[in-house]
């Protein structure tokens, strides 16, 4: 038998539909969109990799990897179905986690709630000691309380237990100790400390952070096992691959010791996908655009590499990438990719205040009773009807046929609640909410771009999700970007872009240095316990590894800082260390607009990223569904161009020669639409490309 | 007349909130201080070419609709003399209609064709700006003249050269030039990322197109804003409260209000008033209003854009020379306190109409304390805004840990104060027994407690609700006032006075405690069920004793006793007031 290289198989859930991915022998793509099973996430995993498989003619013993994403860790989070998590903690501060930060997410509202904390305040134990801001011990541990703390959680039953001592990043000694002191009493109790989690200062992050990972380990712990297993019941491999939040992918079984880092991993697994076809397509400069039936999500791939943050909050609602809007959610200071949300999608509802102004969003009709067109109980018009009006989406049933739509409902509804009040015809009222919606979209783009110093003209956007190719080339048009890449597999997307991650993992430590201070040799130790602990859970000798090293820098006496990059070799000496000063600074001219030169620059946390090289893996292949026949239809694009008939045809109709608009992409996983002003091409890798005028 | 199209104007008015909050978020990443940054004590606004607010950053609700009486101070000082590349700077409250003194204007003139079409503004408030106290902020002031530099409008940069003399004039002015530089840096990278956003925008939608659907958009928030207030109960709803007083001896300062609601017009009159003070809890009218603004729209349910056209509904009296309108030279370094009382006072009278719109009364803004002196041999001032309760509300428990909400402002971490000041933080938490009882209880007082580390230092606090502790509504109980203790190593205590104006000597081991006050309850605490007090008794939230007491409620190891309850609950109603018939 010859040696075949094995598959890689990826399956992402998401709270509808389970997307399968793989790349078959000749280097082309194969998906499949089944059910979700909330009761048992594993058995849709299981079975729709099994249809797949036998979809395309392949067994269990062809699959070499499996590559996962799930929402699993979110849901826990937003529905209050975590563990029953203690935190232990130094006396006097129990409340950090309640009091938080203070500033909430809305202004004006004096009946707004706080979420409420993820240990209540009868788990939230206080134990003596104390450490200050050098290490240096104050208080040594009373171990007594440690022990009265220990007889509390056998008392109340707890699940899972969270550490986190004042100061703990800088000398770890006695949470460690603590630690111990659990695991010799509750061996199966889920631990987290701090200082494996998020060894940074500043306390109610940290806390936080911690609090979170312990919340979610149980069941996150759970449903690993439950995959594990019924991988292994299916002949597939047991062994597999979970995304995490940053975009890297790392072993399930380092997942269980930090499953907080697997909170946003869908949509990172889309960025990811986003990014390995422009960066094919030759765009490195790119904002991935992902619209779906409740929101929007846009993200920034710039020199062709993501871009993370970790100023993040899970369960704080749609907000404008929560910069400025702070507290609604739960801090998790852990690298994820920069997406901004806003509460616009297809089942966006359509509304009017009461001074005559015309609303879309936040509320959605989701997915039952969904849009008024799909004729389930919506009478409310929604993003969807009013495209239906448009003629953008087909009048008679969406998804390959499986959704039947009657448009007449749509009609009604705009009518009543816009175009009647209004005193507009039906086309102009429902191209309003059209280009309503690209405004609010406009916001979530412009918070990672030009709130960033960065001008969005500059980029490529590529689109995808259920609703992406409906409204990329207006918001591209409203942004003033050119180009427009609506990728095959628009609707499974995350489960293409699983396919193409790198196993990689990254891990930072609270290091307070100004960058003219003599601290050459703590830099090299710092960056070796670094490379040791990635090694570690990679579980890979050094020189099998791709290494990025980067610190969090900012100007002595700001509270922000920018994560500045450099190379993985060498020692940080004087003379590198000015050379990072001289990056912080353009980076910051670049943001700001002007630099300081007078003033000190300081390091604050230090980074390391690991990754293990795949080799040159080339963008896999697509085949085009078979051809069916063009028809037309009306279509109305604005008051310039009125009602024209437009050509509605498969992907497989499309050249590499560009053709004009009007056009109209119908596919069993959406619809894309090009204006008569515009010109649509096919690639090479079978991507929609629409230039605007 | 032309007629507008309600699609274009919303679209313009997401792209004109959209440049207000890019403003905010370049200006509080590029702050230095940790007020601008951590607090987020500044605002940003878009203005069209006659100061009229078009948005203005989701930042500092105190501030809302207090940029257009400044723009109308600075253009009736420079009409006709507006040049491309002004840079404007302006803080005084009397000569430019500002705030206080630390508040410093940066204004820029956006122009367009060789036009002036609009305005990017913003207002940050300052580390220092001289005067008798670090932090510019002297309660024991008693003219403006002790407070810092007063600087009327004046132009910082004309036709883009910088002004050397100002600058120069103002960084020998005060104490932490670095910071203030620092910070008006930001202010100018903020006015620029904002003028190249509009300027984009007219350049999309044509300079006429979109100038003529700004006005419309004022138009548009007045309707809504009038909707609104037609929809309230007709009446003159009065309320007062009160601040404590200053120093040792304080006399009450009540702050007199009349919320007066017809058809769809509205209007507050402070007649009643306190005259101003000696001190620096004075505040000029353009605050007062501001105050104002932003008790009204949080009680309105609409998303009403902030924009001119908001306050064009609504009307305020405030005599001359009162707290609330003041006079030249009443110094008001302190008056954000009164700003808050203004909030509260003003949610007091709306509570009569609007009794589901509002919460019982919270601690009343944040408390500063504020040490300076010096430490190894440099300088160092440190101070907070500690915050923060809020009152019961007609369906859940008064919250902790939030902000007054006339200031969205976040603390300081305990490991950043203790890495940067010679301080250490001995306990931060929740007070049990401390909110007031009702069916929804206040919330909770808590503690921040510091021990001085370096050798000497001066501390001066900012607080009140003392003599009047935060009221409750319909039943509910008054929360618990603050307690401000400097514990000296010897083993004295002393008491603080709410509002110190004259400042304490801390040493080296001394410890100085703050506990906050308490939310007012809301709603009779009788009616709270029983397992709502018990979940407050093992939440250690209130003591067993405490749950007997206020609530009524027998709770013996960790179970309700219900039959004791309602016993004791009985007797309880029939001392009330409502049982007398």
């Amino acid at each position: 038998m010859t040696m075949k290289a094995r598959l890689r198989v990826a399956a992402d859930i998401g709270g509808t539909f389970t997307d399968i991915a793989l790349i078959r022998w000749d280097e082309t793509i194969a998906t499949r969109k089944v059910p979700s099973t909330p009761d048992d996430y594993g058995r849709g995993v299981v079975s729709g990799i099994m249809e797949l498989l036998q979809a395309e003619g392949l067994s269990v013993q062809d699959v070499g990897e499996v590559m996962h994403a799930c929402t699993v860790a979110t849901n826990v989070i937003l529905e209050g179905k975590g563990a029953r998590t203690a935190l232990i903690t130094t006396a006097g501060f129990r409340d950090v986690l309640e009091m938080r930060r203070i500033r909430v997410p809305r202004l004006y509202e004096p009946l707004y709630c706080k979420p409420p904390p993820l240990s209540p305040r009868r788990l939230r134990l206080e134990v003596g000691e104390r450490v200050d801001f050098r290490g240096n011990v104050l208080v040594p541990l009373d171990e007594a309380s440690v022990l009265r703390a220990l007889d509390t959680l056998d008392r109340e039953n707890v699940e899972a237990v969270a550490v986190c001592l004042l100061h703990s990043y800088a000398n770890d000694f006695h949470e460690r100790r603590i630690g111990e002191m659990i695991a010799a009493r509750f061996p199966d109790m889920f631990v987290s400390l701090s200082v494996d989690v998020l060894p940074e200062m500043r306390e109610y992050e940290r806390t936080s952070t911690t609090v979170i990972n312990s919340y979610v380990g149980p069941p996150v712990r759970g449903y690993l096992a439950s995959l594990t297993a019924q991988l292994a019941d299916a002949g597939l491999p047991s062994r597999f691959f979970m995304m995490h939040s940053a975009g890297g992918i790392v072993a399930a079984t380092s997942v269980v010791a930090r499953p907080a880092q697997i909170v946003e991993c869908g949509p990172a697994a889309g960025v990811l996908g986003a990014l390995r076809t422009m960066v094919e397509a030759g765009h490195l400069d790119v904002i991935s655009f992902d619209m779906g039936g409740t929101t929007a999500k846009a993200s920034l791939i710039e020199k062709g590499a993501l871009v993370r943050t970790d100023d993040y909050e899970v369960g704080g609602g749609i907000s404008i990438s929560s910069k400025l809007a702070k507290g609604g959610g739960y801090a998790l200071k852990l690298p994820v990719i920069d997406i901004s949300e806003v509460g616009a999608g297809g089942g966006s509802i359509v509304w009017m205040d009461p001074a005559g102004g015309l609303k879309v969003g936040p509320h959605s009709a989701g997915a039952s009773p969904g849009p008024a067109c799909y004729g389930r109980g919506g009478t409310e018009p929604t993003v969807t009807d009013a495209n239906v009006v448009l003629g953008f989406l087909n009048p008679k049933a969406l998804a390959g046929g499986s959704v039947p739509i009657e448009a007449q409902r749509s009609v009604e509804a705009l009518c009543r609640v816009v175009a009647t009040p209004l005193g507009m015809d039906m086309d102009r009222a429902a191209h309003g909410v059209h280009q309503l919606v690209s405004t609010i979209m406009t916001r979530a783009v412009k918070s990672v771009t030009t709130f960033r110093g960065r001008d969005p003209r500059e980029f490529a956007m590529i689109a995808f999700g259920g609703n992406g190719g409906i409204h990329a080339i207006s918001l591209a048009r409203a942004l003033g970007i050119r180009t427009v890449y609506v990728p095959p597999g628009a609707g499974v997307f995350s489960a293409l872009g699983l396919l193409y991650a790198d196993i990689e993992t990254s891990k930072s430590a609270a290091f307070l240095k100004r960058l003219d201070e003599d601290c050459t040799v703590a830099l090299t130790g710092f960056y070796a316990m670094l490379l040791d602990r990635v090694r570690a859970e990679l579980a890979r000798p050094v020189g099998a590894l791709m290494i990025e090293r980067a610190a969090d820098l900012r100007y002595v006496g700001q509270a922000f800082e920018i994560t500045i990059p450099f190379s993985a070799e060498g020692a940080l000496d004087d003379r590198a260390r000015r050379g990072l000063r001289q990056r912080f600074e353009s980076e910051y001219e670049r943001i700001y607009g002007y630099r300081l030169a007078e003033t000190a620059v300081e390091i604050v946390t230090l980074r390391l990223t690991a990754r293990v090289p795949k080799g040159n893996r080339k963008l896999p292949g697509y085949v085009f569904p078979q051809s069916t026949p063009a028809t037309t239809r009306d279509v109305y694009f604005g008051p310039e161009f009125g009602r024209v008939a437009t050509m509605v045809v498969g992907r497989e109709a499309l050249t590499a020669k560009p053709g004009p608009g009007p056009m109209i992409i119908e596919e069993y996983e959406g619809t894309t639409i090009v204006p008569p002003d515009c010109h649509v091409r096919v690639d090479d890798h079978a991507n929609i490309v629409i230039t605007l005028p | 007349m032309k007629t507008f199209d309600p699609i274009r104007l919303e679209v313009l008015k997401n792209a004109f909130d959209t440049i207000a909050d890019e403003m905010a978020l370049i200006l509080m990443r590029a702050a230095y201080s940790p007020i601008v940054r951590d607090s987020m004590d500044f605002s940003t606004a878009l203005c069209d070419a006659f100061g009229q607010t078009l948005a203005q950053g989701v930042t500092t609700p105190m501030h809302l609709g207090s940029f257009y009486d400044a723009m109308r101070h600075l253009l009736s000082h420079y009409e006709g003399n507006i040049f491309e590349g002004d840079v404007f700077i302006g803080n005084d409250p009397y000569a430019a209609a500002g705030q206080h003194l630390p508040d410093i204007y940066i204004i820029q003139p956006i122009f367009f064709d060789g036009r002036l079409v609009a305005w990017t503004t913003t207002l940050a408030h300052h580390a220092d700006v001289g005067g008798i106290v670090p932090g510019s902020n002297a309660l024991g002031a008693t003219e403006i003249y002790q407070e810092g530099i007063r600087l009327p409008f004046l132009k910082l940069y004309e036709r883009g050269a910088r002004n050397a003399s100002i600058w120069d004039i103002l960084m020998l002015n005060v104490r932490v030039p670095s910071l203030v530089a620092g910070d008006l840096f930001a202010q100018m990278a903020a006015c620029h990322a904002g003028q190249r956003s509009f300027v984009d925008l007219l350049e999309r939608y044509g300079a006429d197109e979109v100038l003529s659907y700004a006005e419309e958009l004022h138009n548009y928030a007045e309707r809504l804003t009038r909707a609104e207030i037609a929809q309230f109960p007709d009446g003159t709803f009065a309320f007062t409260d009160y601040l404590d007083g200053l120093g040792k001896n304080p006399v009450p300062i009540p702050i007199t209000l009349a919320v007066s609601i017809r058809g769809d017009e509205l209007e507050v009159d402070f007649t009643g008033t306190s005259a101003q003070v000696k001190g620096g809890v004075n505040t000029p009218l353009p605050f007062t209003k501001a105050a104002v603004f932003t008790a009204l729209r949080s009680v309105m349910k609409s998303d009403i854009p902030n924009c001119r056209g908001f306050e064009r509904a609504i009307r305020v009296q405030a005599p001359l020379g009162t707290v609330v309108n003041s006079v030249h030279p009443a110094p008001c370094g302190a008056r954000g306190i009164t700003g808050y009382r203004i909030i509260d006072a003003m949610l007091g009278a709306l509570s009569i109409p609007l009794p589901d719109r509002v919460t019982a009364d919270g601690m009343g803004g944040a408390s500063v304390p504020a040490f300076g002196g010096w430490h190894d041999g440099k300088p160092f001032v440190f101070s907070e805004t500690v915050m923060g309760t809020w009152g019961g509300a007609p369906t859940h428990d008064g919250q902790v840990g939030v902000p007054h909400m006339g200031a969205n402002q976040a603390n300081i971490p305990v490991e950043m104060i203790e890495t940067n000041y010679p301080l250490r933080i001995v306990r931060y938490e929740i007070v049990p027994d401390s909110g007031g009882a009702g069916r929804y209880r206040g919330g909770n007082a808590f503690v921040r407690e510091y021990e001085f580390l370096g050798d000497e230092a001066v501390l001066t606090l900012r607080s009140d609700k003392h003599d009047f502790p935060p009221y409750g509504l319909f039943g509910g109980k008054a929360g618990s006032g603050p307690v401000s203790v400097l514990r000296q190593k010897e083993g004295h205590e002393v008491t603080l006075p709410v509002l110190v104006t004259e400042p304490y000597v801390m040493k080296k081991g001394d410890v100085f405690r703050h506990r906050s006050p308490a939310g007012g309850g809301y709603g009779d605490a009788l009616d709270r069920p029983e397992g709502m007090v018990l979940d407050d008794v093992l939440d250690g939230l209130i003591s067993e004793a405490h749950a007997a007491e206020a609530f009524g409620v027998v709770i013996e190891a960790g179970h309700v006793n219900h039959a004791a309850t309602a016993v004791r609950r009985d007797a309880m109603k029939c001392r009330s007031p409502a049982c007398d018939s």
